[in-house]
Formats: structure tokens, C-alpha cells, sequence
């Protein structure tokens, strides 16, 4: 039906200014609320009391043992030994931790069985037990073909040793 | 003479190209802050690797350590030995039954302040009993996570280890084994992030 007045539908404008306020401030918000976190990554170490582990059956092969030395003043490290060996120190010492367990671990068929046991001193700086660690659970290569990453793992049971006495004269801890 | 004038012409600015790029910021912003909740402390600085690889299965239970110094202003190692940063409270792995004390820098006034710690033997063993009382075994059910600073003397996380693993009383009146599985925090290094943005 026609009717005479009717009216043309009327654009409605929206307003936009206190949309683009609100909007403006959300993004503000989200920007000053980023915090850029490097991601973090773990290494797993199984210690069960020490009375279950007497209970354990005789294992086939026996513990590869890391010996870290450190100097009792800074907790630097000074010397890596693996076994009787001395593998010097510095980061080439943890490459050839790595390039030796890798090497004792290929072939073996008790390669899962294998255990490391790290015994640092008491004053070594922390970062070092970390790459002792790293070294001794796998390496990291990149793929031929430009993919992603290759992380080969050799030992997946690493514990620690008893801790040793302090030498430093006075350690607040 | 009469100069026609043209009707001032306001000129429309047209928002929508404007809207859709902020809109794009915003949706942007709001997928990258991630607001879950983590036990992580900014005091530690975690030592850096290339195999640390964030895990793939999240424990079930999990218990953050955080071990670190209070750092004077010049960054320095302070003298007075590495703390545990235990909810707001400050505690020492050494302590066994009295409490020590620890030197705070204040930023405002520059003095120190001195707060009390508190035996973290104590505490360990609250949360060994709060994880039993909810039901959770802590020997097989909980991980440990040790954050603990570069610069933390080996011997004093091995001993906060070995507080971890020791047995406890039970609310039931049992002797309970204390935790067993451990996990050692690094922040991934360079090498391997970029390794991992060269992935597809």
C-alpha cells in the first residue's frame, strides 16, 4: 500500500568516535600488559629416597660418574672429569663429555640401562651442573634438510651424587 | 560583485580502513600476552641451554622452587648467599631451626631493610603435607621444578633436593616418602630458539 508521506528510510550513522576511544584503549591495555617471556625448558632427574634405591636389582652396567671440580672462591669451574679422565674445562670440556658418553653409549645394547652420576663440588656455580647435564643427556643437531632440529638423546637417567662440603670460608646459603 | 561561495565542504574521514587495522592489533595483542598463571620469579636468572626444551606433557602436580639472590643495586652476587623466594617470604635452605636474616635493598629510600627468613625445611614439609591431605601422593604424583640462579652454589640445590626427597608424617599419622621426581629449569638460548624458528 502507498501511502503520500512516506518517508524516505533515514541512513542512521553510527558514531564512531567513542567506539575508537574504547578501542584505543584496549589496544593500549594489551600493549603495556605484554611481557616478553623467553620460554623455558626442563631437564628431568629422577632421585627416589635412598631407601628404595637399595632395593634395586644390580644393574648391567655400572654408573658413568661426571666429576665437576670447581674453585672454592668464585664457583668457577676447573675441571671436568669423566671416570679417571680429565677432560679439561671451559665449554670444549663439555663438548667432549658429550662426543665421549655418545661414543660409549653407540652400540651398547644396555644403552637405556646406562645411569651418570654428576658429583660437583659444593661451590660450583649452578650454570655448569646445567651443561654438564645437557651434555651428558643428548645433543642437538640441525637436519640436513633445513627442518626442524634433531635432538638425539642418550641417557635419560641422571642423578646426583651426595652433595660435598662447602671449602668456601664463610657461605651464607 | 558576487563571488558564488561553494558550500564549505567538511571533509568525511573514513574510519573503516583505520577500525580494521586496530581491530587487528588489538586481537593480536590480546592472542600474544598470555595471563596463565606461572610460579616463575624475575629475581632468578636461569642458566641458558640449547637442549632445554620446553616439555611436551604438563605434570599433573607440580612444586616451584625458586632459588635465587637478592641482588643489590649494581647486580652483584650478594655476600649474603642464595634465598628461596617462597611465595612473599624469604627463606634459606641452610637454616634448620632458628631463623636468619636477610639485607633487602629498598630502591626508594636506598637503605637496606632487614627481613626475617624462615627455615625452608618448615615449608618444605607443609607442602608435602598439603599434597597428601588433597589426596596427592608426593613421592609419585608431584614434580619438583628447581628454578634456581646461575650463580646458586651446586651443593645447596642438591641439599634443597635432598630435603625434598626426605619422608614426612602424614595427617593419618604415617610415615610418607617425600618427593621423587625432579625437574631442573633452563631458559633455551639463542642457538636453539633460532634453530626453532628455522623450522617450518
Amino acid at each position: 500500500m502507498q501511502f503520500r508521506n512516506q518517508k524516505k528510510p533515514e541512513k542512521i550513522e553510527p558514531q564512531m568516535a567513542p567506539m575508537i576511544d574504547v578501542v584505543f584503549l584496549l589496544l593500549i591495555f594489551f600493549m603495556l600488559t605484554l611481557k616478553i617471556i623467553s620460554p623455558e625448558g626442563d631437564f628431568n632427574i629422577n632421585m627416589p629416597a635412598v631407601a628404595q634405591a637399595q632395593t634395586e636389582t644390580p644393574k648391567l652396567l655400572p654408573d658413568f660418574k661426571v666429576r665437576l671440580l670447581a674453585d672454592a672462591a668464585t664457583g668457577q669451574l676447573i675441571e671436568v672429569r669423566f671416570g679417571q679422565r680429565s677432560l679439561g674445562n671451559g665449554p670444549q670440556a663439555f663438548q667432549l663429555l658429550q662426543q665421549t658418553i655418545k661414543e660409549q653409549i653407540a652400540g651398547s645394547p644396555y644403552a637405556d640401562e646406562v645411569e651418570i652420576e654428576i658429583d660437583a663440588d659444593f661451590d660450583l656455580n649452578y650454570e655448569h651442573v646445567i651443561s654438564a647435564v645437557s651434555a651428558c643427556t643428548g645433543e642437538i643437531s640441525p637436519s640436513s634438510d633445513g627442518g626442524k632440529p634433531k635432538i638425539s638423546r642418550f641417557v635419560e637417567k641422571i642423578k646426583f651424587a651426595p652433595p660435598r662440603q662447602s671449602q668456601r670460608a664463610a657461605v651464607g646459603g | 560583485m558576487r563571488i558564488k561561495k561553494a558550500d564549505p565542504v567538511l571533509a568525511e574521514v573514513d574510519m573503516t580502513p583505520m577500525i580494521d587495522i586496530v581491530f587487528q592489533l588489538i586481537a593480536f595483542f590480546m592472542v600474544i600476552s598470555n595471563f596463565e598463571q606461572t610460579q616463575a620469579d624475575e629475581r632468578v636468572r636461569l642458566p641458558e641451554d640449547v637442549l632445554a626444551q620446553p616439555p611436551t606433557v604438563k605434570p599433573a602436580h607440580e612444586l616451584v622452587l625458586n632459588v635465587g639472590f637478592v641482588r643489590d643495586p649494581d647486580h652483584g652476587i650478594p655476600e649474603q648467599g642464595p634465598v628461596v623466594f617462597y611465595n612473599a617470604e624469604f627463606c634459606r635452605i641452610t637454616d634448620t631451626d632458628s631463623p636468619s636474616e636477610v639485607l633487602i635493598y629498598n630502591r626508594s629510600t636506598g637503605a637496606n631493610v632487614t627481613r626475617k627468613t624462615v627455615p625452608f625445611a618448615y615449608r618444605l614439609e607443609q607442602e608435602k603435607r598439603l599434597f597428601f591431605d588433597r589426596g596427592v601422593n608426593p613421592a609419585e604424583e608431584v614434580t619438583v621444578i628447581v628454578r634456581a640462579d646461575t650463580h646458586v652454589p651446586t651443593g645447596l640445590v642438591q641439599k634443597l633436593i635432598q630435603m625434598a626427597q626426605e619422608p614426612f608424617t602424614g595427617s593419618d599419622g604415617t610415615s610418607q616418602g617425600g618427593f621423587a621426581k625432579f625437574a631442573l629449569k633452563a631458559e633455551q638460548s639463542a642457538v636453539s630458539r633460532a634453530f626453532q624458528t628455522r623450522s617450518p
